[in-house]
């Protein structure tokens, strides 16, 4: 019995539930009928990928026919569940669960929602086969599979408006990357002589310095594009909006964390001994990531576009964690090496989490109110209690504050990208440090990002007769409580979490990272026992005992007479209307001002007439981000590429003449070519 | 109310004879802890022992000419430091414990003025100063009230126009019972006459 | 910078020590009027009821009834019938009774 046992389960579970959906999936009775299975698979690729973490079996197993090596094209599936891929193994679990109790609830019943289910559960086996592949043809034809998978899913409802710009933008920034991703395989395979990743892996260091780079270049490029890197992002602002909420939360939960994989694919096991630049250049691209990530973020009205730039910005974390792991390999520090990469990876199991829930409440949000736009909500935490304090635990754990699982992993990368100057070399220390001043910046906005995010929408008082009127009945409360749930514990139970992953990362890296990570007492110590100490356990209960000290007091001492309430303290502006509270956009008007050299904010203003005493009838107001990437790095090469095209469009002009001469003139040039 | 019917009052007298008067303290009448009973002096303890030391003050101006303001800025200056007696002014009355009117009480301010004073948590104080707001200057019509009594329950009125520093300090110090009142036994009449 | 605090530790403190002491500014102040009863005849008490913009002195019979919160101490009484007028000196007129500040002063030669 091996982990990958439990993975077949899994992928059992989603064929059958695929099959139901397809089905039965246009009831009710049918949708909660596909995801039992659904969620039974879930549960089996969290047992499994947890049970990977910890165990040392690394077989590949094939399925279907013998595998020749050096054959491209087989008809086999080649398995292997890694240690390395457990992680990510378990958090398709955990998600898979969570949406499938949430799923029954969100969707519609009708034609379109069995197809959307059976498509949902498809992608979630190419999801596994991915990360399950032993084999570079598993891997590539999974991944594309996938891919196209996650555009019929972000395809649900296609005639709205934006749906298919969305769809579109996923579609061509995933083929793009699947071209590079399939140049740096062909290289790899090509120079070491094989196809199976664990015996590319044994024979890397055979393939010379400069195509091993040009295979580590192209495959950060190509997996950049699905994971999210700057300025490979811009597919996740448009299609996460208009996807469905838990087709959302499957791309931010999962999908963007198998981009992540294939780079620790690359950076962890297929060409791990690279010299510094790979490195540099990683955690390079993760700081930018992150920063630009989580300004955009600030920008946003939409929540889910909100929540995507979120998403930018932490798996900019990640990559800048793995990046440094990089560097410290190559400067011969393995302990930080194992334990950046650790770090990375505890990231990833926390921001698949979080994610995943709040964007799970994005979707209750959308059902209950109708609107995305946080400007016309307000006020939510009276009307959906429970949903906000799920949608509560989601913020803080993003935030990363203590007690929750974000802070957890934050604190673990920074001692880590603090512990630079172990390398030796200053100018590596300060552009490690300089990296994590980037993260810190990140981390501050991060914080006030999602006390907007989380207050205009929950807080205050409700802006619009929609939002007043929002009732949680009927609302999917057990798939997010689920994951708050699983917050909850990874921040509290992170000794455990850690010391199942360190033996991950001792696979993966070799060097043993246990008993310098927890010497015990449920404390954390970051690879050198001279540097610092946190107990995450003793945090979480200091601070939760240290919340009740407050309120004992309160109890103890509270006036015995009759208390009066009143309401809010307004100014006492004569009537005050909800309209004339914080907005979104002018709570982040300070960094829309000091970052104006990234946005470049274009601000028009319209009055109908001029005369100065205001009175003369409606102000128009409109203010508007430029999208830089888009519009300076994109638009230039789809017109190079339209140019292109337009140049080559008379070749096809329709003239039957004309072919017939070019199959005259390709013959012609066939036999001068076999004649000489 | 107007100021005819004010002057008409009999409680014009001096001296300490009167008990607490009517009860509403808004019609002009003698606040319950202006009396001499046991029940006004405890009151006055309770008042001082809870602001004699620690007091902040919130200003309203209810549409004054600023001059009762400025006199009242000048209380937070060096000369006569309002700090050095536990006295902070803050703009928001629900830290506040006294709320300082000067004006007239235009009735423009009637809901900010009755919205400031009930967003402020008990046990508070009102004082009025400036003879706008003691009715002096402006009879009541269409644009104003005449007298900040008309709308909040005065406790303590100041007279002056402006009131000098002094006259605040004295008066902000009645209203925590740091200092008698001297107004009863007030008689002017020029240097020891009687009546 | 070092100028203004050698200037500050040269002059002294200034603030005030008032409620202690009193302060030596107050004899200074405008005050309301302190009336001499002698003086205060009928036409005297018509002629200062006259002068008085705000109407804070009113003569009701044989009674100068003097609204002390009415006072701006203008000094225009004081103009008019300086014989029957000084200045009182009280600024502590704070009062927790608005109908304490209304004094009615008998007029001279009136029944006692």
């Amino acid at each position: 019995m091996t982990p990958l046992v439990l993975a077949y389960g899994a992928a059992g579970g989603w064929g059958l539930a695929a099959l139901i959906a397809v089905a039965a999936g246009q009831t009710r009775r049918g949708m909660r009928a596909c995801c039992v299975p659904s969620a039974l698979g879930g549960a089996a690729a969290a047992g499994g990928g947890a049970w990977a973490l910890i165990s040392t079996d690394t077989h590949v197993v094939t399925l279907g026919g013998a595998a020749t090596s050096g054959a491209i094209v087989g008809g086999s599936l080649q398995l292997q569940l890694t240690s390395l891929a457990g992680v990510f193994v378990a958090l398709l679990g955990v998600v898979a669960v969570a949406i499938a109790l949430y799923a029954p609830r969100y969707h519609k019943p009708g034609r379109g929602t069995g197809l959307y289910l059976a498509v949902y559960n498809l992608a979630l086996l190419a999801c596994l086969t991915v990360l399950t592949a032993g084999g570079m043809v598993t891997f590539l034809v999974a991944w594309e599979t996938m891919s196209l998978l996650c555009y019929l899913l972000i395809l649900r409802h296609p005639g709205r408006p934006g749906v298919a710009r969305g769809a579109f933008w996923f579609l061509a920034l995933s083929e793009i990357g699947f071209l590079l991703i399939v140049a740096a395989f062909v290289i790899l395979s090509a120079k070491t002589h094989e196809t199976e990743l664990g015996a590319m892996a044994a024979r890397a260091h055979l393939v010379p310095g400069g195509w091993r780079d040009a295979a580590y270049l192209l495959a950060l490029t190509g997996f950049g594009f699905k994971a999210g890197l700057v300025p490979l992002h811009v597919w996740l602002p448009e299609a996460h909006p208009v996807a469905p909420a838990d087709g959302s939360a499957f791309l931010s939960g999962v999908v963007v964390k198998i981009g992540v994989y294939g780079i620790a694919l690359f950076a962890f096991r297929l060409l791990p001994g690279g010299g510094s630049w790979p490195g540099l250049l990683t955690m390079g691209a993760g700081a930018v990531t992150a920063a630009i990530g989580i300004l955009y973020a600030l920008s946003e009205r939409d929540i889910k576009r909100f929540l995507a730039y979120s998403t930018i910005e932490n798996i900019g974390i990640i990559v800048t964690a793995f990046g440094a792991a990089m560097v410290f390999h190559a400067y011969r520090q393995p302990a930080l090496w194992a334990f950046l990469l650790l770090a990375g990876l505890y990231h990833v199991a926390n921001h698949g989490c979080y994610k995943t829930l709040l964007f799970l409440e994005a979707g209750v949000i959308e059902h209950t109110t109708g609107t995305r736009d946080m400007d016309r909500l307000g006020g939510l935490i009276h009307r959906l209690p429970r949903s906000a304090v799920i949608a509560f635990a989601g913020t803080l754990g993003i935030a990363a504050l203590p007690p929750l699982n974000g802070f957890v992993s934050e604190w673990l990368i920074f001692q880590g990208l603090f512990q630079g100057f172990r390398t030796g070399s200053h100018l590596i220390a300060i552009l490690i440090v300089l990296a994590a001043a980037i993260l810190g910046l990140t981390g501050g906005l991060a914080i006030y990002a999602f006390v907007r995010g989380f207050g205009i929408p929950f807080l205050g008082m409700p802006r619009t007769p929609r939002a007043a009127r929002a009732r949680e009945t009927g609302q999917p409360v057990a798939g997010p409580g689920l994951l708050a749930l699983a917050c909850a514990t990874l921040a509290v139970g992170a000794p455990v979490m850690l010391a199942a992953l360190s033996r991950a990362v001792r696979t993966v890296t070799g060097a043993a990272l246990g008993p310098l990570l927890l010497p015990g007492n449920l404390t954390v110590i970051p690879a050198h026992a001279n540097f610092s100490a946190f107990s995450p356990t003793y945090l979480a209960v200091f601070l939760v005992a240290a919340c009740a000290v407050p309120l004992l007091i309160y109890l103890a001492g509270r006036p015995r007479a009759a208390s009066t309430s009143v309401p809010v303290w307004d100014g006492g502006i004569v009537s005050f209307k909800p309209r004339m509270q914080y907005s979104a956009m002018t709570f982040s008007a300070p960094t829309r001002v000091t970052f104006d050299a990234l946005y470049r904010p274009s601000v028009s203003v319209q009055r109908a007439s001029d005369d100065p005493a205001g009175r003369s009838g409606p102000v128009h107001y409109e203010s508007q981000v430029t999208p830089v990437f888009e519009r300076y790095l994109y638009r230039p090469v789809i017109r190079a590429v339209e140019w292109l095209a337009g140049i080559i469009r008379p070749l096809q002009s329709g003239d039957v003449n004309l072919y017939l001469f070019y199959v005259f003139a390709v013959v012609l040039l066939a036999y001068l070519l076999g004649a000489v | 109310m107007s100021r005819e019917d004010l002057t008409m009052t009999p409680n014009g007298n001096v001296g300490p004879a009167g008990g607490p008067g009517p009860a509403s303290s808004a019609e002009g009448g003698r606040t319950p802890a202006s009396g001499t009973g046991d029940v006004a002096r405890e009151l006055r303890q309770r008042i001082a022992g809870q602001f004699g030391r620690s007091l902040h003050i919130r200003t309203l101006d209810t549409g004054s000419c600023a001059v009762c303001e400025q006199e009242i800025r000048l209380l937070a200056a060096p000369h006569y430091d309002l700090h050095r007696l536990g006295f902070f002014f803050t703009p928001a009355p629900r830290h506040a414990d006294l709320l300082l009117v000067t004006g007239p009480m235009i009735r423009a301010m009637d809901v900010a003025a009755r919205k400031t004073y009930e967003a402020m948590p008990g046990p508070k104080v009102v004082v009025a100063t400036g003879a706008c707001a003691l009715g002096g200057i402006y009879p009541e019509d269409p644009f104003v009230h005449g007298d900040a009594g008309k709308v909040l329950p005065v406790d303590v009125w100041i007279p002056g126009c402006p009131p000098s520093p002094l006259a605040l300090l004295h008066g902000l110090l009645v209203a925590v019972g740091r200092l008698a009142e001297k107004t009863p036994g007030l008689t002017f009449l020029a240097d020891g006459e009687t009546r | 910078m070092p100028l203004w605090f050698a200037r500050g530790l040269r002059r002294g403190i200034v603030t005030t020590r008032y409620p202690a002491r009193p302060d030596g500014s107050s004899a200074s102040l405008p005050t309301p009027p302190a009336f001499r009863l002698a003086a205060l005849t009928r036409p005297v008490a018509d002629r200062l009821c006259a002068a008085c913009p705000n109407g804070a002195l009113r003569r009701e019979n044989d009674v100068l009834i003097f609204d002390v919160g009415a006072c701006t101490a203008c000094g225009r009484c004081a103009d008019a019938a300086p014989e029957a007028v000084v200045p009182s000196g009280q600024f502590e007129l704070a009062s927790t009774d608005r109908s304490a500040l209304i004094k009615r002063i008998p007029l001279a030669g009136a029944g006692r």
